[in-house]
């Protein structure tokens, strides 16, 4: 800090405008604090990539593509206008983004512009990136939320022309005849899918084995398959190690290949925005990778909280969110713990999947004697309805206790499917309980009842 | 095949009865060998590192930092192998089945969900069971209940608004270790000890003198602690009734053959004070090396066990905080405690005619149970004629 600055006072500091730091924010406004929150792009930042360039606009990509993949199949129209796309997911954007602002607002969250850094423990600047004036500021506890960021490869920059990341992904105004995807997550699987759905040749290039190898195998073998009828080619094991405009150069088992690409979405994980927050002036130094390591309420030192894809755990807004409300209340004076039993994890992909709890690899690496019981999406008339049949629902139950302690499920409508799964687990309700839920006919839901009353 | 095997708190120091959890050094999940150090454990006078019996697979601690555990209390689970056949391996504990709504429950009451019997259907915790161990009264000694931050929460102020300690107008901590020990010995002692006391000066001048003499000889450490607690050995010697016991419940008096002198030490977490044993059978070149190894020791609080037992009468120095001197308060189940105050100048009447001498104050506190007044200040007077006239230690 310059000497001579005065720092403004205040009470509660949340850094980072995205589902975490807006969570954090409004509990603690809540809560009664005086709440500033701090965002690079200001109130414009609020929602962050969630919202503005992550989750939503991918879900609507995909709702989209969804649509008219399947309004082709029955009238076999042409391909679709990518940059009408573009104009219905602004409007959702800023919709959804108003919505929060108007939150905040209402909650008297003051919203400021510019990125945090610490200049001492209690104080910090927040530094405008247009050339804006810095402020200083000096505040009693802090919530930091500043997310992550997509992890770009050596061996190809982006250049936000033929090669983009999933952001510049969702802004495309046409639609390639031919792109690759280089990683084969979540992210990659559901953009993947999306674009061959809308008529693109999709290749989809993963340095391990398998698709989505955060998730168990049994959800990523569905998806797997109907990539291939989707017509999406699918190289495992293989690293990019160029592009000249026109081909990517893949090292793969079999030696080299080219795969023809007009355009290259590069999307191989995501890196924790802990690097610019001058943390060792506080004494906090992150783990290799990035990661803070933060107690069950949240904290890494009597005032800092962290939360989000700054500390280890599945990069996901709703798990920012849920600890966003621990981080608010612990800093808030109220005894708090993160200790969900299950943290859902969903792919929009096609089938779209939704996992959580233990699997039961997962649990038998602990210890843990589970039996796994099951129901194909084929058992259920709605899903054929739907001319959906890949697909399942499993259920991992512990046999000691007869909880169930996991879900996995792959069909139409997962994501949305797995909140009951969740629920259980985290009632430890028993198959039983679940087997004795009337669930309504015909639907998908009714499998997951059906697999808990096998034996 | 694999087995469990509960690995419970040692009884670390003779007599201990409970230890506090200060830092895990392995977590759940962790393999470790044989006399790999699992965790570090406080007793009242020092911290201890508990090695594993074992080598095996570590399935569950049986408390967090700050806990405080009984001897006998299952400190770790670990998994393994081997195991008789035919047994079937115990199921590894895992995460206690209860809801988010009575976890949240328990996080707010600083209940740890792993200490309480669950009620549900196997074993399910509800929220009654939350409620019932939190409850003050009934809650045993094994479920200490405090959060995670170390703030004792008090159940019944469930208030639904943050409270003051999130302003910052107080702070609240757990009484534990040093200060929790002292806490205990000092409401005994208050509670059951009808304190007499005895307050004198005594003429020191000779003390003084006999001190420097001493220090040329036996090195510029010397201080006065060591004639301290050779002249009231001495005295002790004398007066049984000093050197005593009494437990009031089986209504016996035990009468000490040994003078084993505690020796009361500040340090920056509480008073603690370590044993010269044997002090009537010692020099005063031995009793000023102990004096020293056992001051040290307390200080880095690294005393053991033994080095804290066994005391039969205490000695306290006023005079390292300035003061004239005060009242000591004994250390059941011992009967008797001295304080010396700071030895100063002063003038007073020596032959009907005022001169300068160095004055030493000096206080000895009593068990009226055991000692009456003129007992205790018999025992004074021989201790004050030792202190004015150190070369009666000779005798």
């Amino acid at each position: 800090m310059v000497v001579g600055e005065v720092p403004e006072g205040l009470d509660l500091l949340v850094v980072g405008g995205g589902p975490g730091g807006y969570t954090a924010a409004l509990r603690a406004a809540r809560l009664g604090r005086q709440v500033t929150l701090v965002d690079e792009a200001g109130a414009a930042g609020v929602g962050g990539v969630c919202l503005r360039t992550g989750c939503i606009p991918s879900k609507a990509l995909i709702e989209m593509a969804e649509t008219v993949h399947r309004a082709m199949a029955w009238t076999r129209t042409g391909p679709v206008d990518l940059a009408r796309f573009q104009g219905f997911k602004e409007q959702i954007v800023r919709q959804l983004g108003d919505d929060v602002r108007r939150q905040l607002d209402e909650a008297g969250v003051r919203v400021l512009q510019g990125r945090f850094c610490f200049t001492r423990p209690g104080q910090g600047a927040v530094q405008r990136e247009d050339g804006g004036p810095s402020r200083f500021v000096e505040f009693k506890d802090v919530i930091l939320a500043t997310g992550s960021r997509a992890v770009e490869l050596d061996a190809l920059r982006l250049d936000g022309e033929q090669v983009i990341d999933s952001t510049g992904a969702l802004a495309l105004a046409a639609l390639p005849s031919k792109l690759a995807v280089i990683g084969g997550g979540c992210v990659g699987v559901e953009l993947g899918t999306a674009f061959a759905k809308l008529g693109a040749h999709v290749t989809i290039i993963e340095a391990l084995d398998r698709l989505l190898p955060a998730l168990p195998a049994t959800v990523a073998h569905p998806v797997q398959r109907r990539l291939a009828v989707l017509g999406v080619e699918v190289l495992l094991e293989a690293r990019v190690s160029g592009f000249d405009g026109d081909r990517l150069k893949v090292e793969t088992l079999r030696g080299l290949e080219e795969v023809e690409a007009a355009l290259v979405i590069v999307a191989v994980g995501r890196r924790p925005n802990s690097d610019h927050l001058g943390l060792e002036l506080i004494g906090v130094r992150p783990s290799v990778g990035g990661m803070l390591d933060v107690a069950k309420d949240r904290r890494i030192a009597p005032h800092v909280a962290a939360i989000g894809d700054l500390t280890p755990g599945p990069a996901l807004a709703h798990k920012a969110m849920a600890e966003a409300e621990v981080a608010a209340d612990a800093l808030c004076g109220r005894p708090a713990a993160f200790d969900p039993a299950a943290i859902p994890a969903v792919v929009f992909g096609d089938p779209e999947v939704a996992v959580a709890g233990l699997s039961a690899e997962d649990a038998r690496a602990i210890g843990i004697t589970v039996r796994v019981v099951a129901m194909p999406l084929r058992a259920s008339g709605r899903a054929a309805t739907m001319g959906a049949t890949e697909g399942f629902a499993r259920l991992v139950i512990d046999t000691g206790t007869d909880a169930v302690v996991g879900a996995q499920i792959a069909g139409p409508h997962a994501a949305e499917l797995i909140s009951a799964p969740v629920l259980a687990i985290e009632m430890a309700a028993s198959p039983a309980d679940l087997a004795g839920t009337i669930h309504p006919h015909p639907t998908i839901s009714e499998l997951l009842a059906e697999a808990a009353g096998r034996p | 095949m694999s087995r469990n095997l509960e690995f419970c708190l040692p009884d670390v120091g003779e007599g201990l009865g409970e230890g506090e959890i200060v830092a895990w050094r392995v977590g759940v999940g962790d393999r470790v060998v044989r006399d790999q150090v699992l965790v570090e454990v406080e007793t009242d006078k020092s911290i201890v590192e508990l090695p594993s019996p074992s080598e095996g697979v570590i399935a569950e601690l049986g408390g967090k930092p700050g806990d405080i555990l009984p001897v006998g209390a299952v400190l770790v689970v670990m998994t393994v192998a081997g195991g008789s056949p035919g047994t079937s391996p115990d199921a590894p504990p895992q995460r206690v089945l209860a809801s988010p709504a009575t976890r949240k429950l328990a996080v707010e009451l600083g209940v740890d969900l792993a200490r309480v019997r669950g009620s549900g259907p196997g074993g399910r915790v509800r929220k009654e069971d939350v409620l019932t161990a939190a409850a003050p009264e009934p809650s045993p000694p094994a479920a200490p209940t405090f959060s995670e931050r170390g703030v004792r929460v008090v159940p019944a102020r469930k208030s639904t608004c943050g409270e003051a300690d999130g302003e910052g107008t107080v702070e609240r901590v757990p009484l534990r270790g040093v200060r929790r020990r002292v806490a205990q010995t000092m409401t005994r002692a208050w509670q059951q000890i009808p304190h007499i006391t005895d307050f004198r000066e005594v003429d020191a001048t000779r003390l003084v003198a006999a001190r420097l003499r001493l220090r040329d000889r036996l090195g510029p450490e010397f201080t006065y602690l060591p004639l301290f607690i050779a002249a009231v050995a001495a005295a002790l010697g004398r007066h049984r009734a000093l050197n005593a016991s009494l437990d009031a419940e089986a209504e016996t008096i035990t009468y000490h053959r040994g003078c084993h002198i505690g020796i009361a030490i500040a340090t920056d977490d509480g008073l603690i004070v370590p044993v010269l044993h044997d002090a009537d059978r010692k020099s005063l070149a031995q009793i000023a090396v102990e004096c020293s190894t056992l001051t040290q020791a307390a200080r880095s609080r690294a005393v053991t066990a033994e080095q804290t037992m066994g005391g039969t009468f205490t000695i306290t120095n006023f005079g390292s905080y300035g003061g004239w001197l005060g009242t000591p308060v004994i250390r059941p189940p011992e009967a008797g405690i001295a304080g010396f105050g700071r030895i100063h100048d002063a003038v007073i009447p020596v032959e009907s005619v005022p001169a300068v001498r160095a004055l030493l104050p000096m206080v000895v506190a009593a068990d009226h149970r055991l000692v009456d007044g003129d007992a205790l200040g018999r025992f004074a007077a021989d201790l004050a004629e030792l202190l004015a006239d150190p070369v009666l230690l000779l005798a």
